[in-house]
Protein backbone atom coordinates (compact mmCIF):
# COMPACT_ATOMS: atom_id res chain seq x y z
CA UNK A 1 0.00 0.00 0.00
CA UNK A 2 1.06 3.68 -0.93
CA UNK A 3 0.75 6.32 1.39
CA UNK A 4 -0.41 9.45 -0.29
CA UNK A 5 2.58 12.14 1.28
CA UNK A 6 -0.18 14.94 0.65
CA UNK A 7 -3.01 13.08 3.15
CA UNK A 8 -0.66 14.52 6.30
CA UNK A 9 -1.68 18.15 5.13
CA UNK A 10 -4.88 19.98 6.02
CA UNK A 11 -6.03 23.34 6.12
CA UNK A 12 -8.67 25.55 7.59
CA UNK A 13 -10.36 28.53 6.15
CA UNK A 14 -11.42 31.33 7.78
CA UNK A 15 -8.43 31.60 10.26
CA UNK A 16 -6.50 34.69 11.02
CA UNK A 17 -3.33 32.30 10.14
CA UNK A 18 -2.66 32.04 6.21
CA UNK A 19 -2.55 29.21 4.30
CA UNK A 20 0.82 29.09 3.84
CA UNK A 21 1.73 29.67 7.57
CA UNK A 22 -0.65 27.01 8.06
CA UNK A 23 1.12 24.62 5.85
CA UNK A 24 5.10 25.68 7.61
CA UNK A 25 3.45 24.84 11.21
CA UNK A 26 2.65 21.66 10.12
CA UNK A 27 5.85 20.61 8.21
CA UNK A 28 7.90 22.29 11.60
CA UNK A 29 5.56 19.88 14.07
CA UNK A 30 5.94 16.99 12.02
CA UNK A 31 9.70 17.28 11.74
CA UNK A 32 9.32 17.71 15.74
CA UNK A 33 7.63 15.34 16.25
CA UNK A 34 9.94 13.00 14.62
CA UNK A 35 7.21 11.99 12.41
CA UNK A 36 9.57 13.45 9.27
CA UNK A 37 12.94 12.76 9.27
CA UNK A 38 16.38 14.39 7.37
CA UNK A 39 16.29 13.42 3.58
CA UNK A 40 12.25 13.09 3.94
CA UNK A 41 10.71 14.75 0.62
CA UNK A 42 7.83 16.91 0.44
CA UNK A 43 5.42 16.79 -2.21
CA UNK A 44 6.13 18.57 -5.10
CA UNK A 45 4.03 22.45 -4.80
CA UNK A 46 2.01 21.07 -7.71
CA UNK A 47 0.97 17.86 -6.03
CA UNK A 48 -0.13 19.42 -2.52
CA UNK A 49 -1.98 22.42 -4.71
CA UNK A 50 -4.19 20.22 -6.20
CA UNK A 51 -4.88 17.99 -3.24
CA UNK A 52 -5.59 20.83 -1.29
CA UNK A 53 -7.24 22.97 -3.48
CA UNK A 54 -4.99 25.70 -2.84
CA UNK A 55 -2.71 28.26 -5.27
CA UNK A 56 0.31 26.86 -6.32
CA UNK A 57 1.78 29.80 -5.28
CA UNK A 58 0.94 29.82 -1.75
CA UNK A 59 2.55 26.46 -1.47
CA UNK A 60 5.39 27.22 -3.08
CA UNK A 61 5.77 30.15 -0.70
CA UNK A 62 5.43 28.10 2.22
CA UNK A 63 8.23 25.82 1.07
CA UNK A 64 10.21 28.76 -0.02
CA UNK A 65 10.08 30.48 4.19
CA UNK A 66 10.88 26.56 5.61
CA UNK A 67 13.73 26.81 3.25
CA UNK A 68 14.68 30.43 4.05
CA UNK A 69 14.46 28.75 7.86
CA UNK A 70 16.63 26.16 7.48
CA UNK A 71 14.00 23.07 7.79
CA UNK A 72 13.74 22.10 3.87
CA UNK A 73 16.33 22.83 1.49
CA UNK A 74 15.91 22.04 -2.35
CA UNK A 75 17.31 18.82 -3.93
CA UNK A 76 19.04 18.55 -7.34
CA UNK A 77 15.93 19.04 -9.63
CA UNK A 78 13.00 20.64 -7.98
CA UNK A 79 12.08 18.33 -4.65
CA UNK A 80 12.41 19.73 -1.56
CA UNK A 81 13.85 17.55 1.46
CA UNK A 82 13.63 17.64 5.60
CA UNK A 83 17.29 19.47 5.57
CA UNK A 84 19.41 17.49 7.80
CA UNK A 85 19.61 18.25 10.99
CA UNK A 86 23.05 19.95 12.66
CA UNK A 87 21.98 18.94 16.43
CA UNK A 88 19.84 15.99 18.01
CA UNK A 89 16.39 15.43 17.65
CA UNK A 90 14.49 18.58 19.56
CA UNK A 91 13.76 18.16 23.04
CA UNK A 92 10.39 17.95 24.61
CA UNK A 93 10.29 21.66 25.80
CA UNK A 94 11.10 22.58 22.21
CA UNK A 95 8.51 20.64 20.64
CA UNK A 96 6.04 21.54 23.37
CA UNK A 97 6.95 25.47 22.55
CA UNK A 98 5.32 24.72 18.85
CA UNK A 99 1.95 24.35 20.31
CA UNK A 100 1.94 27.63 22.06
CA UNK A 101 0.14 29.51 19.19
CA UNK A 102 -2.56 27.80 19.07
CA UNK A 103 -2.74 27.14 22.76
CA UNK A 104 -2.58 31.31 23.03
CA UNK A 105 -5.49 31.22 20.78
CA UNK A 106 -7.71 28.81 22.94
CA UNK A 107 -7.00 30.47 26.30
CA UNK A 108 -7.91 34.16 24.69
CA UNK A 109 -11.23 32.24 23.65
CA UNK A 110 -11.42 30.34 26.81
CA UNK A 111 -10.81 33.75 28.61
CA UNK A 112 -13.73 35.46 26.33
CA UNK A 113 -16.28 32.57 27.08
CA UNK A 114 -15.43 32.96 30.88
CA UNK A 115 -14.78 28.73 31.02
CA UNK A 116 -13.05 28.35 34.62
CA UNK A 117 -9.45 27.17 34.14
CA UNK A 118 -10.57 23.28 35.31
CA UNK A 119 -12.92 23.75 32.68
CA UNK A 120 -10.77 24.61 30.01
CA UNK A 121 -8.28 21.78 31.14
CA UNK A 122 -10.18 19.47 31.32
CA UNK A 123 -12.19 19.93 28.08
CA UNK A 124 -8.27 19.73 26.55
CA UNK A 125 -7.83 16.36 28.28
CA UNK A 126 -10.98 14.99 27.03
CA UNK A 127 -9.99 15.99 23.20
CA UNK A 128 -6.51 15.02 23.90
CA UNK A 129 -7.85 11.05 24.40
CA UNK A 130 -10.23 11.60 21.91
CA UNK A 131 -7.83 12.77 19.14
CA UNK A 132 -5.29 10.24 20.59
CA UNK A 133 -4.25 8.31 17.08
CA UNK A 134 -4.77 4.57 17.52
CA UNK A 135 -0.88 3.32 16.69
CA UNK A 136 0.16 6.28 19.49
CA UNK A 137 2.35 3.80 22.18
CA UNK B 1 6.29 33.33 -14.73
CA UNK B 2 9.25 34.94 -16.42
CA UNK B 3 7.02 37.20 -18.92
CA UNK B 4 5.53 39.11 -16.39
CA UNK B 5 8.86 41.78 -16.72
CA UNK B 6 7.92 42.18 -20.57
CA UNK B 7 4.43 41.57 -21.19
CA UNK B 8 2.28 44.49 -20.37
CA UNK B 9 -0.15 43.97 -17.92
CA UNK B 10 -3.50 41.48 -18.95
CA UNK B 11 -5.62 44.30 -17.50
CA UNK B 12 -5.30 47.43 -17.49
CA UNK B 13 -8.27 49.62 -16.14
CA UNK B 14 -7.70 53.99 -15.71
CA UNK B 15 -10.66 56.72 -15.07
CA UNK B 16 -12.97 53.92 -15.54
CA UNK B 17 -16.88 55.43 -14.96
CA UNK B 18 -20.61 54.04 -15.01
CA UNK B 19 -23.40 54.93 -13.94
CA UNK B 20 -27.06 54.37 -13.84
CA UNK B 21 -28.86 57.62 -14.16
CA UNK B 22 -27.74 59.60 -11.12
CA UNK B 23 -25.82 56.79 -9.22
CA UNK B 24 -22.20 56.33 -9.94
CA UNK B 25 -21.61 52.63 -9.92
CA UNK B 26 -17.93 52.92 -10.89
CA UNK B 27 -16.04 56.02 -10.15
CA UNK B 28 -12.54 56.94 -11.78
CA UNK B 29 -11.49 53.14 -11.01
CA UNK B 30 -8.04 52.20 -11.49
CA UNK B 31 -6.98 48.26 -11.71
CA UNK B 32 -4.42 46.47 -13.02
CA UNK B 33 -3.70 42.34 -13.56
CA UNK B 34 -0.26 41.34 -14.27
CA UNK B 35 0.26 37.97 -16.20
CA UNK B 36 -0.74 34.75 -14.05
CA UNK B 37 -2.00 36.89 -11.07
CA UNK B 38 -5.23 34.87 -9.73
CA UNK B 39 -7.13 37.91 -8.24
CA UNK B 40 -10.55 37.11 -6.20
CA UNK B 41 -13.08 40.51 -6.23
CA UNK B 42 -15.05 41.05 -3.48
CA UNK B 43 -17.46 43.44 -2.89
CA UNK B 44 -21.00 43.60 -1.14
CA UNK B 45 -23.97 43.32 -3.17
CA UNK B 46 -24.91 46.18 -5.57
CA UNK B 47 -21.13 47.09 -5.48
CA UNK B 48 -20.75 47.02 -9.14
CA UNK B 49 -18.45 43.58 -9.67
CA UNK B 50 -20.45 42.77 -12.62
CA UNK B 51 -20.54 45.74 -13.82
CA UNK B 52 -16.89 46.16 -13.72
CA UNK B 53 -16.29 42.50 -14.81
CA UNK B 54 -18.60 43.18 -17.75
CA UNK B 55 -17.02 46.75 -18.45
CA UNK B 56 -13.40 44.82 -18.92
CA UNK B 57 -14.89 42.95 -21.33
CA UNK B 58 -17.06 45.91 -23.64
CA UNK B 59 -20.27 44.37 -22.67
CA UNK B 60 -21.41 46.89 -20.72
CA UNK B 61 -22.71 50.63 -22.49
CA UNK B 62 -22.27 53.77 -21.22
CA UNK B 63 -18.92 53.74 -19.80
CA UNK B 64 -15.88 55.91 -20.00
CA UNK B 65 -12.09 55.78 -19.28
CA UNK B 66 -9.80 53.39 -21.09
CA UNK B 67 -9.58 49.59 -20.58
CA UNK B 68 -6.79 47.99 -22.32
CA UNK B 69 -6.77 43.64 -22.68
CA UNK B 70 -3.20 42.36 -22.82
CA UNK B 71 -1.55 45.91 -24.45
CA UNK B 72 -4.26 46.27 -26.81
CA UNK B 73 -7.58 49.37 -26.55
CA UNK B 74 -10.53 47.69 -25.35
CA UNK B 75 -12.02 49.22 -29.16
CA UNK B 76 -9.45 47.66 -31.35
CA UNK B 77 -8.83 44.02 -30.01
CA UNK B 78 -8.25 42.31 -32.66
CA UNK B 79 -9.36 38.59 -33.18
CA UNK B 80 -6.26 36.81 -31.97
CA UNK B 81 -6.39 38.72 -28.68
CA UNK B 82 -10.37 38.32 -28.58
CA UNK B 83 -9.54 34.64 -28.53
CA UNK B 84 -7.65 34.66 -25.34
CA UNK B 85 -10.16 35.38 -23.12
CA UNK B 86 -12.46 33.28 -21.52
CA UNK B 87 -15.80 34.45 -19.45
CA UNK B 88 -18.32 32.62 -17.53
CA UNK B 89 -21.33 35.00 -16.68
CA UNK B 90 -23.10 34.99 -13.60
CA UNK B 91 -26.28 34.24 -15.10
CA UNK B 92 -25.61 32.49 -18.12
CA UNK B 93 -28.01 32.65 -21.18
CA UNK B 94 -27.34 29.55 -22.16
CA UNK B 95 -29.25 28.53 -25.31
CA UNK B 96 -31.74 26.86 -23.85
CA UNK B 97 -33.38 24.35 -26.65
CA UNK B 98 -29.84 23.72 -27.27
CA UNK B 99 -28.30 20.41 -26.15
CA UNK B 100 -24.42 20.63 -24.82
CA UNK B 101 -22.98 19.08 -27.64
CA UNK B 102 -24.70 21.50 -30.36
CA UNK B 103 -23.24 24.55 -27.90
CA UNK B 104 -19.95 23.45 -27.59
CA UNK B 105 -20.02 22.85 -31.43
CA UNK B 106 -21.16 26.54 -31.73
CA UNK B 107 -19.23 28.22 -29.64
CA UNK B 108 -15.99 25.69 -30.84
CA UNK B 109 -17.04 27.23 -34.57
CA UNK B 110 -15.50 30.94 -33.28
CA UNK B 111 -11.90 30.01 -31.81
CA UNK B 112 -8.96 28.88 -33.37
CA UNK B 113 -7.82 26.46 -30.69
CA UNK B 114 -10.45 24.42 -28.82
CA UNK B 115 -9.26 21.39 -26.70
CA UNK B 116 -11.94 18.46 -26.86
CA UNK B 117 -9.78 16.38 -25.20
CA UNK B 118 -10.17 18.75 -22.19
CA UNK B 119 -14.10 19.55 -22.93
CA UNK B 120 -14.79 16.23 -23.17
CA UNK B 121 -13.02 14.96 -19.63
CA UNK B 122 -14.95 17.53 -17.82
CA UNK B 123 -18.29 16.83 -19.53
CA UNK B 124 -17.50 13.07 -18.39
CA UNK B 125 -15.96 14.16 -14.68
CA UNK B 126 -19.20 16.39 -14.19
CA UNK B 127 -21.53 14.13 -15.24
CA UNK B 128 -23.46 16.39 -17.57
CA UNK B 129 -25.79 14.86 -20.46
CA UNK B 130 -24.48 15.56 -23.66
CA UNK B 131 -28.00 15.12 -25.42
CA UNK B 132 -30.44 16.65 -22.75
CA UNK B 133 -31.90 20.34 -23.94
CA UNK B 134 -29.85 22.83 -21.64
CA UNK B 135 -33.50 23.86 -20.13
CA UNK B 136 -33.62 20.76 -18.51
CA UNK B 137 -30.08 20.61 -16.56
CA UNK B 138 -30.20 21.84 -13.18
CA UNK B 139 -28.79 25.25 -12.20
CA UNK B 140 -25.60 23.41 -10.99
CA UNK B 141 -25.45 21.72 -14.60
CA UNK B 142 -25.80 24.64 -16.32
CA UNK B 143 -23.21 26.71 -14.27
CA UNK B 144 -20.58 23.94 -14.70
CA UNK B 145 -21.40 24.27 -18.81
CA UNK B 146 -20.89 27.78 -18.59
CA UNK B 147 -16.94 27.10 -16.92
CA UNK B 148 -16.76 24.47 -19.39
CA UNK B 149 -17.31 27.09 -22.37
CA UNK B 150 -15.14 29.71 -20.79
CA UNK B 151 -12.20 27.23 -20.76
CA UNK B 152 -12.78 25.06 -23.98
CA UNK B 153 -10.26 27.42 -25.69
CA UNK B 154 -7.90 27.52 -22.95
CA UNK B 155 -7.84 31.44 -22.55
CA UNK B 156 -4.96 33.41 -21.10
CA UNK B 157 -7.26 35.36 -19.45
CA UNK B 158 -10.28 33.50 -17.75
CA UNK B 159 -12.66 36.03 -16.17
CA UNK B 160 -15.58 34.44 -13.71
CA UNK B 161 -18.58 36.31 -12.03
CA UNK B 162 -19.56 33.99 -9.02
CA UNK B 163 -18.60 30.69 -10.77
CA UNK B 164 -19.55 28.52 -7.94
CA UNK B 165 -23.18 29.92 -6.27
CA UNK B 166 -25.45 27.49 -7.70
CA UNK B 167 -22.46 24.31 -6.75
CA UNK B 168 -22.75 22.37 -3.49
CA UNK B 169 -19.96 22.16 -1.35
CA UNK B 170 -18.58 19.14 -3.29
CA UNK B 171 -18.71 21.08 -6.67
CA UNK B 172 -17.31 23.48 -5.26
CA UNK B 173 -14.21 21.66 -4.47
CA UNK B 174 -13.91 19.55 -7.69
CA UNK B 175 -14.28 23.04 -9.46
CA UNK B 176 -11.16 24.86 -7.64
CA UNK B 177 -9.23 21.82 -8.03
CA UNK B 178 -9.99 21.62 -11.81
CA UNK B 179 -8.94 25.48 -11.80
CA UNK B 180 -5.82 24.78 -9.91
CA UNK B 181 -4.64 21.76 -11.48
CA UNK B 182 -5.94 23.07 -15.13
CA UNK B 183 -5.78 26.69 -15.35
CA UNK B 184 -3.82 28.22 -12.44
CA UNK B 185 -1.10 25.84 -13.36
CA UNK B 186 -1.05 26.73 -16.84
CA UNK B 187 0.14 30.46 -15.77
CA UNK B 188 -3.69 31.93 -16.68
CA UNK B 189 -4.70 35.70 -15.47
CA UNK B 190 -7.83 34.66 -13.52
CA UNK B 191 -10.46 37.17 -12.28
CA UNK B 192 -13.04 35.47 -10.31
CA UNK B 193 -15.86 37.12 -7.66
CA UNK B 194 -17.55 35.43 -5.13
CA UNK B 195 -18.88 35.40 -1.93
CA UNK B 196 -17.81 32.66 -0.70
CA UNK B 197 -14.39 33.69 1.01
CA UNK B 198 -12.95 30.03 2.00
CA UNK B 199 -13.17 29.49 -1.61
CA UNK B 200 -11.43 32.52 -2.63
CA UNK B 201 -8.92 32.35 0.29
CA UNK B 202 -7.98 29.22 -0.98
CA UNK B 203 -7.49 30.09 -4.55
CA UNK B 204 -7.12 33.74 -4.90
CA UNK B 205 -2.94 34.75 -4.14
CA UNK B 206 -4.34 38.20 -4.50
CA UNK B 207 -7.41 40.02 -3.05
CA UNK B 208 -9.03 43.27 -4.38
CA UNK B 209 -12.24 45.34 -2.42
CA UNK B 210 -14.16 46.95 -5.01
CA UNK B 211 -16.26 49.84 -2.29
CA UNK B 212 -17.54 53.18 -3.90
CA UNK B 213 -17.57 52.56 -7.26
CA UNK B 214 -13.03 52.09 -6.81
CA UNK B 215 -10.42 49.49 -6.09
CA UNK B 216 -9.72 50.22 -2.78
CA UNK B 217 -7.49 47.78 -2.08
CA UNK B 218 -5.63 45.21 -3.73
CA UNK B 219 -2.79 42.73 -2.34
CA UNK B 220 -1.72 39.72 -2.07
CA UNK B 221 -4.29 38.23 1.08
CA UNK B 222 -1.29 36.77 3.22
CA UNK B 223 0.25 39.81 3.42
CA UNK B 224 -2.59 41.83 4.17
CA UNK B 225 -3.72 39.26 6.85
CA UNK B 226 -0.27 39.56 8.44
CA UNK B 227 0.22 43.15 7.92
CA UNK B 228 -3.23 44.49 9.09
CA UNK B 229 -4.88 44.32 12.81
CA UNK B 230 -7.98 44.73 14.50
CA UNK B 231 -7.58 47.58 17.20
CA UNK B 232 -10.28 48.12 19.89
CA UNK B 233 -9.69 50.83 22.56
CA UNK B 234 -10.44 54.30 23.41
CA UNK B 235 -10.74 56.46 20.06
CA UNK B 236 -8.25 59.43 20.52
CA UNK B 237 -5.41 56.78 21.35
CA UNK B 238 -6.11 54.58 18.27
CA UNK B 239 -6.35 57.69 15.46
CA UNK B 240 -3.05 58.69 17.61
CA UNK B 241 -1.29 55.32 17.35
CA UNK B 242 -2.00 55.22 14.01
CA UNK B 243 -0.69 58.57 12.82
CA UNK B 244 2.64 58.27 14.61
CA UNK B 245 3.09 55.10 13.46
CA UNK B 246 1.59 55.74 9.79
CA UNK B 247 -0.62 53.23 9.89
CA UNK B 248 -3.09 53.12 7.00
CA UNK B 249 -6.90 52.89 8.60
CA UNK B 250 -9.28 50.20 6.73
CA UNK B 251 -11.72 50.95 8.75
CA UNK B 252 -13.04 52.28 12.07
CA UNK B 253 -16.72 52.20 13.71
CA UNK B 254 -17.53 53.43 17.30
CA UNK B 255 -18.05 51.90 19.73
CA UNK B 256 -19.95 52.73 23.67
CA UNK B 257 -17.75 55.44 26.13
CA UNK B 258 -15.69 56.76 23.48
CA UNK B 259 -14.08 53.81 22.33
CA UNK B 260 -14.02 52.55 18.77
CA UNK B 261 -12.86 49.19 16.99
CA UNK B 262 -10.00 50.35 13.83
CA UNK B 263 -8.69 47.98 11.15
CA UNK B 264 -5.16 49.21 10.68
CA UNK B 265 -2.68 48.32 8.23
CA UNK B 266 1.00 48.82 9.28
CA UNK B 267 3.67 49.85 6.60
CA UNK B 268 7.19 48.08 6.32
CA UNK B 269 7.13 47.28 10.23
CA UNK B 270 5.80 44.40 11.79
CA UNK B 271 2.28 45.05 13.03
CA UNK B 272 2.28 45.90 17.22
CA UNK B 273 1.00 42.71 18.71
CA UNK B 274 0.40 44.71 21.98
CA UNK B 275 -0.16 48.47 22.84
CA UNK B 276 -0.59 49.77 26.40
CA UNK B 277 -4.81 50.50 26.58
CA UNK B 278 -5.22 48.86 23.10
CA UNK B 279 -6.57 45.65 22.69
CA UNK B 280 -4.62 43.85 19.62
CA UNK B 281 -6.10 41.11 17.55
CA UNK B 282 -5.00 39.51 13.78
CA UNK B 283 -7.59 39.52 11.29
CA UNK B 284 -9.54 37.01 8.68
CA UNK B 285 -10.52 37.42 5.54
CA UNK B 286 -14.03 38.16 6.82
CA UNK B 287 -13.13 40.57 8.91
CA UNK B 288 -11.70 42.57 6.24
CA UNK B 289 -14.41 41.96 3.96
CA UNK B 290 -16.66 43.73 6.59
CA UNK B 291 -13.79 46.09 7.16
CA UNK B 292 -12.84 47.43 4.17
CA UNK B 293 -16.51 47.08 2.28
CA UNK B 294 -19.11 49.43 2.52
Amino acid sequence: MTTDPTAHFSIVTGSAEPIYRQLAEQVKRRIAAGQLAPGDEMPSVRELAQALAVNPMTVSKAYSQLEAQGVLERRRGLSMVVAARAGPAPRVSDRAELLRPTLERAAIEAHQLGLSEARALALFKTILQETQPADAP
Amino acid sequence: MNQAITAPPTVAVDHLRLAYGNKPVLDNLRWQLQPGQVVGLLGRNGAGKTSLLESLLGLRDGTTGTVRLFGQPLDRLDDATRARIGYAPQHSDLFEWMTPAQLLAYFKSFYPRWNDAKVDALLDRWAIDREMPIGKLSGGEQQRLSIIRALGHEPDLLVLDEPVASLDPAGRRDFLQELVEQVIVRGTTVIFSTHILSDLERVAFHVGFLSGGRIIVQAPLDELMEGTRSLVGPQQALQQAARTRGWQVLGESPLADGRARMLARAGSDAPPSSLAGIEVSSVTLEDLFMGLTR
